[in-house]
């Protein structure tokens, strides 16, 4: 059964939530992402955000271990109970793929301390697909706001109880969404020797932006850092690209990804391809922030299309 | 937690070559064969080395000097504590192994995954058929666990392949796979495994082909970079599979067409 709250009874909402919560939404600052807001006010829903929401779970650089002489002790993260509101269904599905890999134990934490609540999203752009990625229902609680209301839908009891003070709705809103670009067909399986992906890479220019902004993105390095003298030191996890030519490098110096080319491929067929051979989703969610931050408009959907035109017309 | 490494002692260091040592830990961790660790260097880093030996109360790693972290490991003596975490990896079929002849086939310091198996054949020789063994190495300079190798040479059939000879009687001049070509090695009811640089394995693996062995029967040990060991950081990715968590030893025939594609894409350099 839905909740119900006037729109215009939201922030009184959240406002509440704030109290109790480390709350995490959308704003607009120098660049649109997910922060911690004080007042509701901050909140800005109208276009996704360019940063994704795994930087909260996943930060850039994170410290692991601290080194003190031969001792060595674990850094645990300290995190309030945190709620995250206003993310995008592609964001939460993003959480899910997340889940399915990240065993790490600082991931698990936050994952544990928080509480996903949706926002159906009014405003899709040229560049989302999610429609084409299958996605799931994945929250705690999601939003849709229909003739002056929000319909609340409620996924778990952790959302449950957030809302219980609310009014039921007398009937179930849930809207679809519409968007402009489609992926067809996503067998690419047979593709990865095809020519025409050597176009797409003839532009990359391995900057690593899309990996950057992508919400499943989630490969990462372990680096340590010391004093000169070293007897102090740490250990940190910070995130890493498969578009760097240091990414598959080993000592010695061999790089086993050496083409731009092999590591172009490898994003979109660990997206398209190879995490739903080992999870059964997609690792794409269709947010479409990788071509969105592409500084040469690289466009992998459309050739993923093309492909499968001329498959139509081979089998003609 | 998954990344705290524990403090192991030192034990015995042995200074093999100018490359090379060889450190022995007293640790109770018991890898399977094959299986890695992830040795650290606090400050420094991390890197993944197998053991060399099966051996319940001590560990042995081959290690070469390659790179920041097994630098900082070559300074530490006998006493001395070093971090380890793992291990890691399935390790080697021993199950599929069962009552079969084996070719072990290592090259260089790829010796360490093969020699561990050697140590486990050893403790259960009854369970495994004809054993012959083929060592690839520079030159006689760089024949590593010169000891070891003299006592399998007693039990197992040992060839010790050299690039150069160098006067040294006892080996074969030439890569393994040209001295297999010359003195082919029975193939029935065998299985091959082996850990070296790829470009060796595959030579190695078309000469067996030819031999009578395929794909399916032949194992490789792999090498790629790791952080977590644990398949989070997506590093030793091979298309879908994981180095650390699905290997890294791979029967061949899976692993084969994911190398080819990776590899014919690395040949096509754009702009």
């Amino acid at each position: 059964m839905q909740k119900i709250i006037k729109i215009n009874s939201l922030n009184e909402f959240l406002t509440n939530l704030i109290k109790d919560y480390t709350v995490i939404a959308p704003v607009k600052e120098r660049t649109t992402k997910f922060k911690a807001i004080l007042d509701p006010k901050q909140i800005y829903l109208d276009k996704i955000t360019k940063i994704p929401l795994k930087k909260f779970f996943l930060p850039e650089e994170e410290l692991l271990l601290a080194f003190k002489e031969n001792k060595i002790t674990e850094v645990r993260p300290k995190t309030k109970p945190t709620i995250i509101f206003g993310a995008r269904k592609c964001d939460l599905n993003a959480i899910n793929v997340l889940d399915k890999v990240m065993k790490d134990p600082n991931y698990m934490h936050r994952r544990k301390n928080t509480i996903l609540i949706g926002m159906y999203c009014t405003h899709p752009d040229k560049y989302c697909f999610c429609e084409s990625m299958e996605l799931i229902n994945f929250y705690d609680l999601f939003f849709y706001p229909y003739n002056g209301h929000y319909y609340i839908s409620i996924g778990s009891k952790k959302g449950e109880a957030l809302v219980k003070h609310l009014p039921s709705a007398k009937k179930e809103i849930t809207l679809k969404f519409k968007n402009t670009k489609k992926i067809k067909n996503k067998d690419i399986a047979a593709d990865y020797q095809n020519t025409i992906w050597e176009t797409d890479a003839n532009k990359c220019l391995s900057c690593s932006a899309c990996t950057v902004v992508c919400p499943t993105c989630n490969c990462f390095d372990i680096k340590d850092k010391s004093l000169i003298n070293k007897k102090q030191g740490r250990r940190t996890r910070s995130s890493a690209s498969c578009q760097l030519k240091s990414f598959s490098r080993v000592a010695g110096g061999k790089a086993f990804r050496d083409s731009r080319l092999s590591r172009f491929k490898h994003f979109v067929y660990h997206k398209i391809v190879y995490f739903k051979n080992r999870h059964k989703i997609y690792m794409c969610v269709g947010c479409g922030r990788c071509l969105r931050a592409c500084p040469t408009h690289i466009d992998w959907t459309k050739t993923i299309n093309i492909l499968s035109k001329t498959k139509k017309i081979q089998k003609k | 937690m998954v990344y705290h490494p524990q403090p192991y002692i030192i034990d015995h260091v042995k200074t093999i070559n100018k490359e090379v040592k060889l450190f022995r830990i007293k640790s109770d961790l018991n890898p399977k064969p094959g299986q890695f660790f992830e040795i650290s260097m606090p400050g420094i880093g991390e890197c993944p080395l197998a053991s060399c030996s099966h051996n319940p109360h001590q560990i042995d790693m081959l290690t070469r000097l390659a790179g920041n972290v097994t630098t900082a490991f070559f300074q530490l003596k006998k006493g001395d504590i070093v971090h380890i975490r793992g291990p890691y990896g399935k390790g080697f079929p021993l199950g599929k192994l069962k009552n079969k002849n084996l070719i072990l086939i290592a090259g260089g310091t790829g010796l360490a995954p093969i020699t561990s198996l050697i140590n486990y054949i050893e403790q259960n020789r009854s369970h495994f058929g004809n054993i012959i063994i083929y060592f690839g190495f520079r030159n006689p300079e760089y024949i590593l666990l010169k000891d070891k190798i003299k006592e399998w040479r007693k039990k197992f059939k040992v060839t010790i392949c050299l690039d150069k000879l160098e006067g040294d009687k006892q080996c074969k001049e030439g890569f393994v796979h040209e001295v297999m070509n010359k003195a082919p090695p029975d193939t029935a009811e065998t299985i091959a495994l082996m850990c070296g640089p790829e470009i060796m394995m595959k030579s190695v693996t078309q000469t067996l082909n030819k031999l009578g062995l395929t794909d399916d029967k032949i194992y490789w040990s792999m090498e790629r970079r790791m952080e977590c060991a644990f398949g989070n950081c997506g590093r030793c990715l091979i298309q879908d599979v994981y180095v650390c968590r699905d290997g890294p030893v791979f029967r061949y025939d899976h692993i084969k067409p994911r190398l080819e594609n990776e590899e014919t894409s690395n040949k096509i350099k754009t702009h």
